[in-house]
């Protein structure tokens, strides 16, 4: 996608800069310029290029050496030569050096567009073959949307990632509903020694106790009603591999000595059965929730906290982290556009902010449904304010911070009676939650019906 | 003495204004297209004088950013500014150009030098068509990817002569989406 395409152009003649930049962003390119080769270093650091455009003949560090340079920080940047002054030496050596092309300046428009299609074929296949070789690897594609960001937060969360994805011990990931917390446990996974074995994730919060049960310890035929066969659980199913547990905080605490023992002794029986079973997995737990709160209520066991939490990641909340929205726009449009076979080229700069500007509330979760919306109803070729309209702040929203996850729980809890008449089960299904999972719930809060 | 587009006391939304000794049926074409497909009112300005400012004796052409320049900086009351020569134009980069504009700016010329043909008719047309086109950018458009729209990029006659005479469905949104927004 053209949009999301971004050119440096580096010449000592501002004139060129300004003349190139103005072509290629009419062609809808996002472009860079730099009079020097230190200069553009400079910005490469904090900001590369996809694509660069770079003269021969600069003073002090003149292009060939520029290109040596580059190609030490970003080794796959398609590089393309200028010059007014032509040599077959100069091209021979650039050619060496890794540039894919070499062009004379000035350019007849066609040759121009003719160059800048073959630059594009080539980043194409050089990013065609990096994601075949993902999936070679079976490392799974979906996580990537947790890595697309610049900011600082996101960053160090990155920089943790690596340093815990070589160890076994077991991580808590926390955060608000639709950080990406489960992206996280899966890069965790896909970077540990533990990546070629299986990934078994579990809901927690989506099953009532007895499933969840069943679920995770398995069970042999007859041990209940149903029970027609021996099932295998997670946790068996686990070794060799990782256990993710999300949404941890919703398990009952009599299930929390269950598995606390299970974890302590590295086995356990299925539902039923009398025979131990062994699994050597890595545990990684993720939740919403404030466990020490819950730890303070008798509502989460001490032990079996500190079970899980031998090392946490927080994983920031969109609004924190706002210079990632664009590009996180970018690549939730480009995926649906490529899904619905609509042809969208960005954003505007008033939707733009009007997505900075927003709160966020579902975090990345909310944000790809509200790209996807507008993609749906766009009729031009870029997203603007007004494919946006319906982005409006909730009524019940009040200032960003004003109210903590605990009282917004509330909140949804008592609306969803509300509307549903206090019945339970349709409160349930609004919610999107198990009537066992609402009830425990209500009685934790103290909601009456 | 400024010509309106319909003669009416509308503001004009664009001045189209010959430069040097410039075809004035072509300028009346150019501004007609400008009203129709594109909603502007168009004013054309009388003659300003040859662009000898913007000569470039090594390769014997005009350069595009000086008169863009220029027109930049006029302000005769429009939004926008469009230069029609009769010379032929080059930028820093290419060999020539039909027409240069700013992106969401203010300024944009044309030149009707590699537009010329036997047929006038032909001639008028391809001016039309590399103005809108212009203007489009002006409006903030980039280039288009369908061949059937007039914001694709052209690079030869043969080429601007297949192109129809209308934005695809897209641009053409853009096209309203931008001018409702400077314009109301």
């Amino acid at each position: 996608m053209k949009f999301a395409t971004r050119i440096m152009i580096v010449d000592d003649e501002e004139m060129i800069c300004e003349a190139l930049q103005a072509w290629f962003l009419r062609d809808g390119y996002q472009v860079a310029t730099a009079l020097s080769g230190p200069e553009a270093l400079r910005v490469i650091e904090k900001s590369p290029a996809d694509i660069y455009l770079v003269d021969i003949k600069m003073p002090g560090m003149d292009g060939i050496e520029f290109l040596s340079r580059l190609k030490q920080l970003q080794p796959n940047a398609v590089v393309a030569m200028m010059t007014a002054h032509g040599t077959v030496q100069t091209a021979v050596e650039a050619m060496k050096r890794g540039a894919m092309d070499y062009f004379c300046k000035p350019f007849d428009p066609d040759e121009l567009s003719l160059f800048m299609e073959r630059l594009l074929a080539n980043k194409a296949l050089r990013e065609e073959n990096s994601a075949l070789k993902e999936l070679l690897t079976e490392r799974y594609d979906g996580f990537s949307e947790a890595f697309i960001a610049h900011s600082d937060p996101m960053r160090a969360i990155f920089a943790k990632i690596e340093e815990v994805a070589v160890s076994s011990a077991p991580v808590l990931i926390t955060g608000e509903t639709g950080v990406g917390k489960d992206m996280v446990a899966k890069a965790i996974h896909f970077r540990s020694d533990r990546s070629c074995g299986p990934f078994l994730a579990v809901n927690c919060g989506a099953l009532s106790e007895s499933l969840l049960e069943s679920e995770l310890f398995g069970h042999e035929k007859g041990a209940f009603t149903g029970a027609v066969k021996a099932r295998r659980g997670r946790l068996e199913m686990a070794d060799n591999g990782t256990l993710f547990l999300d949404e941890v905080g919703e398990i009952s605490t009599k299930m929390q000595v269950s598995l606390l023992r299970a974890l302590e002794e590295k086995n356990f029986l299925r539902l039923g059965g009398s025979q131990p079973i062994s699994s050597d997995f890595r545990l990684i737990s993720a939740t919403h929730r404030d466990l020490p709160s819950l730890i303070k209520e008798n509502l989460f066991r001490e032990d079996f906290y500190y079970r899980i939490n031998v090392i946490t990641i927080d994983v920031p909340p969109l609004r924190e982290r706002l210079e990632d929205i664009p590009v996180l726009a970018d690549h939730f449009l480009k995926r649906i556009c490529q899904e619905t076979g609509k042809s969208l080229e960005g954003f505007t700069q008033k939707a733009l902010s009007l997505l900075t500007e927003y709160g966020w509330q579902g975090n990345i979760r909310e944000l790809r449904n509200v790209v996807e919306r507008a993609v749906v109803i766009a009729k031009g070729r870029m997203i603007g304010a007004e494919e946006l309209t319906f982005l409006n702040p909730r009524p019940d929203a009040g200032p960003i911070g004003a109210k903590t996850l605990r009282e917004l729980e509330i909140d949804q809890i008592k609306a969803a009676l509300d509307l549903c008449n206090g019945n339970i089960v349709r409160a349930s299904r609004r919610l999107g939650i198990d009537r066992s999972t609402l009830m425990r719930k209500m009685k934790r809060y103290q909601l009456d019906r | 003495m400024e010509h309106k587009g319909h003669g009416t006391t509308e503001k004009s939304h664009i001045n189209v204004i010959p430069i040097g000794n410039v075809d004035a049926l072509a300028v009346s074409v150019v501004a007609a297209n400008l009203q129709s497909l594109m909603g502007l009112n168009a004013a054309r300005l009388p003659k300003h004088p040859d662009p000898e400012y913007a000569y470039l004796p090594l390769r014997s052409q005009y350069a595009a950013g000086a008169i863009i320049k220029t027109l930049e900086s006029l302000d005769k009351g429009a939004r926008f500014n469009l230069g029609i020569v009769q010379c032929d134009l080059c930028t820093p980069i290419l060999k020539f150009v039909f027409g240069e504009s700013q992106l969401g700016g203010k300024a944009a010329v044309i030149s009707l030098f590699r537009l010329q043909d036997k047929d006038s008719s032909r001639v008028y047309l391809r001016a039309a068509k590399i103005s809108l086109h212009e203007t489009g950018h002006l409006l903030g458009i980039a280039h288009c990817h369908s061949r059937d729209c007039l914001m694709a990029f052209v690079s030869n006659v043969e080429k601007l002569d297949t192109l129809p005479s209308r934005f695809c469905s897209a641009c053409k949104y853009e096209i309203s989406r931008s001018v409702k927004h400077l314009f109301g």
